[in-house]
């Protein structure tokens, strides 16, 4: 007891921080070993094993839950509760409710990736999880909202910083989604039927898919861009006039762009062609977004060369630019036509995903690790052979990916001289083989590089413990000696 | 009485319209935004938040020195 | 106003936020509701017989949707290899809607008719001794499991609260008589689900199994509808573009 309350309380709540860090750490590490093993599914077949629960269909879910909800979204929980509470100098609130989100959120989607092995899925992508755990997770996102709005009101900063600004909206945005995407009819506690049908269900689900992809993967990652990049930077953000642009254009135009997964199908021409106008403007905000966060770093490049988790951040905000930039060219019509239902999208989504979404996280929490345990990183080195490894591994699998769609694409519409069709879809998916071999062991760079920093981050939390060990025995001493 | 309601439904009244309002919102933000100096100023000055938060806690006693230094940089602000 | 008010005031900017992230999908989303033109008037299109609707959920509980698209777009390539262009009618009593986003096998809206059922049953079962190349999982436990009708009631329920046709009342039975006629108006009714169910099963026996009833019954039952009920021979091609 003595130790305990001669050790000074935290100003700010960062035992949940650590706690979400952690478990981010743990569902990057599960669900990207799954991706690898269901990339290794498409190369190899046999790995199907005849087992229900690892065939590829089932475990896709499996893969997308783990590193989107569990990964990203226990990413975001952390940074957002840390920059809430730091730029708004004011204690979280409602701790009991925040362990609430932390046990609610990860045990939900722990509980998702189980289910969906056993084949209980709603069957709309992103969004498979059965009514019952909707009904949980929006209970932990209504907590999470109120955690996050009320701290924000005990604020003693009379400004509230970018960052929460996307913070914000990423959670409004993901509460609509989330309610109006799964109305459904349930039929008992593991199966329900969606409530609408058909054009108007694919237009929900893409309207839900689309600003998925925009409010938790993009809009609150650039929450976290906006803290982090000027913090590590040690310098302010380049604009805050731009951000202030960037953010409001990005959400109003993020929620027109949905139409454009549907490019040719069924839904009306005027949505579709909405919508790819409304993807094509998207790349201003983007890009206004990623010359803000870069060039904070303007007159500071140096930076690039002595800090490795600089590089994380700069380097994927290229890669947020790159594949806004891939983004809107494939949201065109006549692109679509070729890219749609084929290998390019899943690169695309993998460049935004490893290359932005996730080292974006790494930067945030190699800044966060020695912030949160007040220990020095273990290896500056490691942090280096983690980058490399990561990018080695997004370029080879968005590489493979290019060529396995574009290629794809290409056969699938080339006719013989007499107007046949030239090639049957079985030989696309003989030509696909290699690419899906490259693509499996690109992935296998990247997770080696996510087991990297699991062993940093270990290392560091284990030498934390060792001086605080070391502290407490002084303390202790000096206690015994008086 | 509210048949001149029936004018936005028509798509080629709707469309023009929507552009004109969209558009001049934006056009609207982007000159609020970045015109005049010293709103230009004021709104950069917000920039500083994050770098600002490593202050110790306010209620701190042991370290009032530091405290008051800090409070000293955001009158600057 | 200066932006300051709302960056001092979290609850003006949590409205704004709101107003500016409902207009896109209000804009896009409402409408198709409404617009008459959105789901073509075509013939033909009925909801699914208890063991098709059965094998749709099996379709959806593998996640068949992951790697095999229905939709059909309306190119040239497509046509060939296809068939005629996915209707938006076609898909009107699908809950969930299975477009799909992927082909990393063929599309599947027009499969039915174009296998016979002892193909799919083989080529579930182990789709490589059929198709050398082929890159699928292999199905066996479908011809291994009977096939669950127990709750085919609360099933069809809770999809006629969805808005399908399915009848529980005399009137709503009438009324599919008039739209569909007996035979597929009988299938729709569910108070005779079980006994339609099997009468299928048993008529069209599509696991090869005389006698069972399989998940794999349901399964090929299903796949051998799909894009079947739209006689494209009675429609010019002009009329469907008046919906596009």
């Amino acid at each position: 007891m003595a130790q305990s309350s001669a050790l000074p309380v935290e100003q700010y709540n960062y035992d949940i921080v650590r706690k979400f860090t952690i478990v981010a750490m743990v569902f990057a590490v599960l669900g990207m070993s799954v991706g690898v093993f269901i990339a290794s599914e498409l190369a190899w077949p046999f790995l199907n094993f005849d087992i229900p629960a690892l065939t590829f269909g089932r475990l896709r879910p499996v893969h997308t839950t783990l590193v989107i909800f569990g990964f990203g979204g226990s990413a975001l929980f952390a940074t957002s509760y840390y920059v809430v509470q730091r730029t708004s100098q004011a204690r979280l609130a409602f701790p009991w409710l925040a362990e609430f989100t932390f046990w609610g959120w990860t045990g939900g989607v722990a509980l998702g990736a189980l289910t969906y092995m056993m084949g209980f899925t709603q069957g709309r992508e992103y969004a498979e999880f059965e009514w019952p755990l909707d009904i949980a997770i929006t209970l932990v996102w209504v907590s999470y909202f109120a955690i996050y709005v009320e701290t924000l009101r005990r604020r003693s900063q009379p400004h509230i910083y970018v960052a929460n600004w996307f913070y914000l909206a990423f959670i409004l945005a993901v509460a609509l989604l989330h309610i109006f995407n799964n109305l459904a009819v349930p039929v008992s506690l593991t199966k329900s039927y969606s409530l609408f049908s058909g054009v108007q269900d694919a237009m929900t689900q893409w309207w839900y898919g689309h600003n998925a992809v925009g409010f938790f993967l993009t809009a609150a990652f650039l929450g976290m861009m906006y803290y982090f990049v000027p913090k590590q930077a040690g310098r302010p953000v380049y604009s805050y006039r731009l951000s202030i642009i960037h953010f409001w254009a990005l959400i109003f135009l993020y929620m027109w762009a949905g139409g454009h997964h549907l490019h040719w199908t069924s839904l009306p021409d005027w949505v579709s062609t909405l919508s790819a106008t409304f993807s094509i403007l998207l790349l201003m905000p983007s890009w206004g977004g990623m010359i803000n966060g870069i060039m904070t770093l303007s007159g500071a490049w140096d930076k690039l060369r002595s800090d490795p988790i600089m590089l994380f951040l700069i380097t994927s905000l290229s890669f947020y630019g790159m594949s806004t930039f891939e983004g809107p060219l494939m949201s065109l019509k006549s692109v679509n036509a070729l890219s749609h239902y084929t290998d390019w999208t899943i690169g695309h989504v993998h460049s935004g995903a490893l290359g932005w979404v996730a080292l974006v996280s790494f930067g945030a929490f190699y800044h966060l690790i020695p912030r949160l345990w007040g220990a020095k990183l273990f290896s500056q080195t490691l942090v280096y052979v983690h980058f490399w490894l990561a990018t080695i591994g997004i370029v080879l699998y968005i590489t493979s990916m290019w060529v396995a769609g574009i290629g794809q694409g290409l056969m699938l519409r080339s006719f013989d001289d007499y107007g046949n069709l030239a090639y049957t879809f079985i030989e696309t998916v003989e030509f696909m083989h290699t690419p899906y071999i490259w693509r499996a062991l690109g992935g296998a760079f990247f997770v080696a590089g996510v087991l990297v920093m699991v062993y940093n981050m270990v290392m560091t939390l284990r030498a934390a413990r060792r001086e605080q060990a070391a502290i407490e025995a002084k303390l202790a001493a000096k206690m015994a000696k008086a | 009485m509210f048949d001149w309601l029936m004018w936005f439904t028509h798509m080629e009244n709707s469309k023009p319209l929507a552009l004109v309002l969209f558009f001049g919102a934006f056009c609207g933000i982007l000159i609020y935004v970045f015109t005049g100096k010293r709103r230009a100023k004021r709104l950069e000055s917000y920039k500083y938040i994050p770098l600002d938060d490593d202050d110790p806690p306010r209620h701190s006693t042991a370290q009032a020195g530091y405290h008051s230094q800090s409070r000293k940089v955001m009158d600057n602000e | 106003m200066r932006h300051e008010h709302i960056e001092t005031n979290s609850g003006l900017m949590i409205v704004l936020i709101l107003l500016v992230i409902s207009i896109g999908g209000l804009v896009e989303i409402v409408p198709l509701f409404y617009i008459n033109e959105t789901v073509e008037k075509v013939d033909g299109v009925r909801p699914y017989t208890p063991l098709e609707m059965r094998g749709r959920d099996i379709y959806v509980r593998e996640g068949c949707y992951l790697c095999h698209s229905q939709q059909i777009r309306p190119f040239r390539d497509e046509w060939l290899r296809y068939g005629h262009y996915s209707l938006a009618a076609e898909s009107q009593y699908d809950h969930p809607f299975q477009w799909g986003s992927k082909r990393t096998g063929p599309d599947l809206a027009r499969v039915g008719g174009k296998y016979s059922n002892q193909w799919h049953v083989q080529h579930l079962k182990a789709p490589r001794s059929v198709v050398p190349q082929s890159i699928m999982p292999n199905y066996p436990w479908l011809l291994e499991t009977e096939l669950d009708y127990s709750d085919l009631a609360s099933r069809m329920g809770a999809l006629r609260a969805t808005g399908v046709p399915y009848s529980l009342t005399q009137q709503e039975y009438d009324a599919n008589v008039s739209r569909f006629g007996k035979v597929v108006a009988d299938q729709l009714d569910i108070s005779q689900a079980q006994d339609s169910l099997m009468k299928q099963a048993h008529e069209k026996d599509f696991d090869g199994i005389p006698g069972q009833i399989t998940e794999m019954e349901a399964l090929v039952a299903y796949l051998q509808v799909l894009g079947t009920m739209v006689d494209f021979t009675k429609y010019d091609e002009g009329y469907f573009t008046t919906f596009r």
